[in-house]
């Protein structure tokens, strides 16, 4: 063999090495997020069990804006802030964990599709208990309880859910208020989009009628002015948290967070901080 | 050693290097996970959504956009080779600007933003605007194409034309264009193809229950139906997706090849 070719040669056994290391290091990178997160470094013994997706953290999806439940705030550790926001900080903080938040689709965060994946340990995304959502995720106990409702602007003579027929109603892609809009308002012609900007921005640009989505969010757009609130349905819905499919760990912990918000005042601070009432009495 | 028996030893090296990789990958995938989340049991009750609501209006909205950017894109590529400069400034204008922006900005643009502007709004409710959006983006795509396809007709031809007696418009309509279309249907086809992927971003615009193109329907059964809480529709989807766009383009293939003979 030639000068030349040994040294071709000796390069490419190079670029296989280089190669091969990288894979390597992608794959066992990937093994540590899936092992548990105690048994590789050490952590509190509190959070050893709850199998979190990066240690010393809880990461939480959420599909943002959708205030006064989450919405953009710089001047919060995460970035984030709003009643879901709260909820989980607390958790974060009872556990000794940091918090980071992420911004995702909401239909992956219903489906458990993000939390199946391992992109996030909670979803706290003003998300509905449902038993069609509690096939592929579990659900922490409800810690709000939600209505539906219609927003319309300020001429618009839709005064009821009755007047739809042959209307635009605007529904977010996978949501209770699309299940309700389906049942409730079969001769609307529904409209399916993302989140509740495009919501907004569709229906100030008159390429919808009418808004059928949760409550609160309707109500904050009612209060910027231009639009109202002509309907709200009480369909006895409650926002959960939600953890992967299992991890009961991660679960009981949620749950005894909420209850020790609860226990201790912080929920009801936190309640009117963002809905400017007190929480109805239980 | 004999030069023919070191090109075989570094081919031989080359493939081994391939082997290897295609070896290590196909063992550190977890096939039992991808099995679960991408080809998860009760997936053939997704077919027939996916194909009856997906990929037909999938292949109306690529159909519309396509005649209709189409005829938009002859219109700016004449302009272009316009004689009188306004008009050349203007289609310039229009190209580098909506080849310039992505098509989903376009797309929200006139979703969005052109109604809450001209209290006009597009027919067809989001998805029409969509459509319009995809329209203007495509049509400035495939102007430069024709436009390259109309000056790389040989002067020759014009010439020849000219002195059969036929006028401007007449050398034009019988003489370049035909010939230009021969020249520029493989890239076009390829902007067909690119178009039938960007029908995938429609649904931001607002999607009627029951008229979502393949994504949407894709994404429906992500989180409905038996295959809920995984992305086997994904696969389904994108399997769906290469059934309608390599046939496309092996047609451009086979287009060129045919072309190159024939010169």
């Amino acid at each position: 063999m030639t000068k030349r070719s040994l040294k071709t040669s000796a390069a490419a056994v190079a670029a296989v090495a280089a190669l091969s290391f990288s894979l390597a290091a992608c794959g066992s990178s990937d093994d540590d997020a899936s092992e548990p997160a105690g048994s590789t470094t050490p952590t509190t013994s509190a959070t050893a069990d709850l199998d979190l997706v990066s240690d010393g953290k809880l990461t939480v999806c959420s599909d943002i804006p959708y205030p006064p439940f989450e919405k953009f705030d710089k001047s919060t550790p995460s970035g984030v802030a709003g009643f879901d926001i709260d909820m989980v900080q607390y958790a974060a903080d009872k556990l000794g964990l940091g918090l980071e938040v992420l911004d995702e689709e909401f239909d992956g965060l219903q489906s458990g599709l993000t939390l199946n994946a391992g992109t996030c340990d909670v979803v706290a995304s003003a998300m509905t208990i449902t038993d069609e959502r509690e096939k592929n995720l579990d659900f922490t106990q409800g810690y709000y309880n939600a209505a539906q409702s219609l927003l319309v602007p300020d001429d618009s003579d839709i005064a009821s859910i009755d007047d739809l027929a042959g209307k635009k109603v605007g529904v977010q892609k996978g949501t209770t208020g699309e299940d309700y809009a389906e049942a409730n308002a079969p001769d609307a012609d529904i409209q399916v989009l993302k989140d509740d900007p495009s919501l907004f921005l569709a229906l100030q640009a008159g390429q919808i009628d009418a808004i059928l989505q949760d409550y609160p969010v309707n109500a904050e757009h009612e209060a910027d002015g231009g639009y109202k609130v002509v309907e709200t349905y009480d369909t006895g819905e409650h926002y959960g948290l939600a953890v992967k499919s299992g991890n009961t760990a991660l679960l009981d912990a949620l749950n005894d967070s909420i209850d020790a918000m609860k226990a201790d005042g912080t929920y009801d601070t936190s309640y009117e901080k963002w809905f400017g009432t007190k929480p109805p009495a239980e | 050693m004999k030069r023919s028996t070191q090109r075989r030893l570094r081919q031989g090296g080359l493939y081994a290097v391939l082997l290897g990789v295609i070896l290590y990958l196909a063992f550190s995938v977890d096939w039992e996970n991808v099995r679960n989340s991408f080809w998860a049991e009760g997936l053939s009750g997704n077919w027939h959504d996916l194909i009856v609501v997906g990929v037909r209006h999938t292949v109306i909205y690529t159909l519309i956009a396509f005649s209709c950017g189409l005829v938009l894109a002859l219109l700016l590529a004449l302009m272009k080779l316009s004689p009188a400069f306004a008009y050349r400034w203007i289609a310039t204008a229009y190209i580098e600007l909506f080849r310039g922006l992505p098509a989903l900005v376009t797309i929200i643009f006139m979703a969005f933003a052109v109604p809450i502007a001209f209290h006009w709004r597009p027919p067809g409710g989001g998805a029409g605007a969509g459509v319009v959006g995809l329209i203007l983006v495509a049509g400035a795509y495939m102007a430069e194409t024709i436009r390259a396809g109309i000056q790389a007709v040989p002067t020759g031809q014009v010439e020849a034309a000219h002195s059969l007696g036929m006028n401007g418009f007449h050398t034009m309509t019988a003489v370049v264009i035909p010939q230009a279309f021969r020249i520029v249907i493989p890239p076009l086809t390829n902007e067909l193809v690119a178009l039938i992927k960007d029908t995938s971003l429609l649904s931001v615009a607002g999607v009627a229950l029951g008229g979502g193109e393949l994504t949407t329907v894709t994404q429906n059964f992500m989180t409905d139906g038996p295959t809920a809480g995984t992305g086997t529709s994904l696969t389904q989807a994108a399997l769906l997706y290469l059934v309608i766009t390599l046939p496309l383009t092996q047609l451009v293939a086979w287009l060129e090849r045919r072309q190159r003979r024939a010169r």
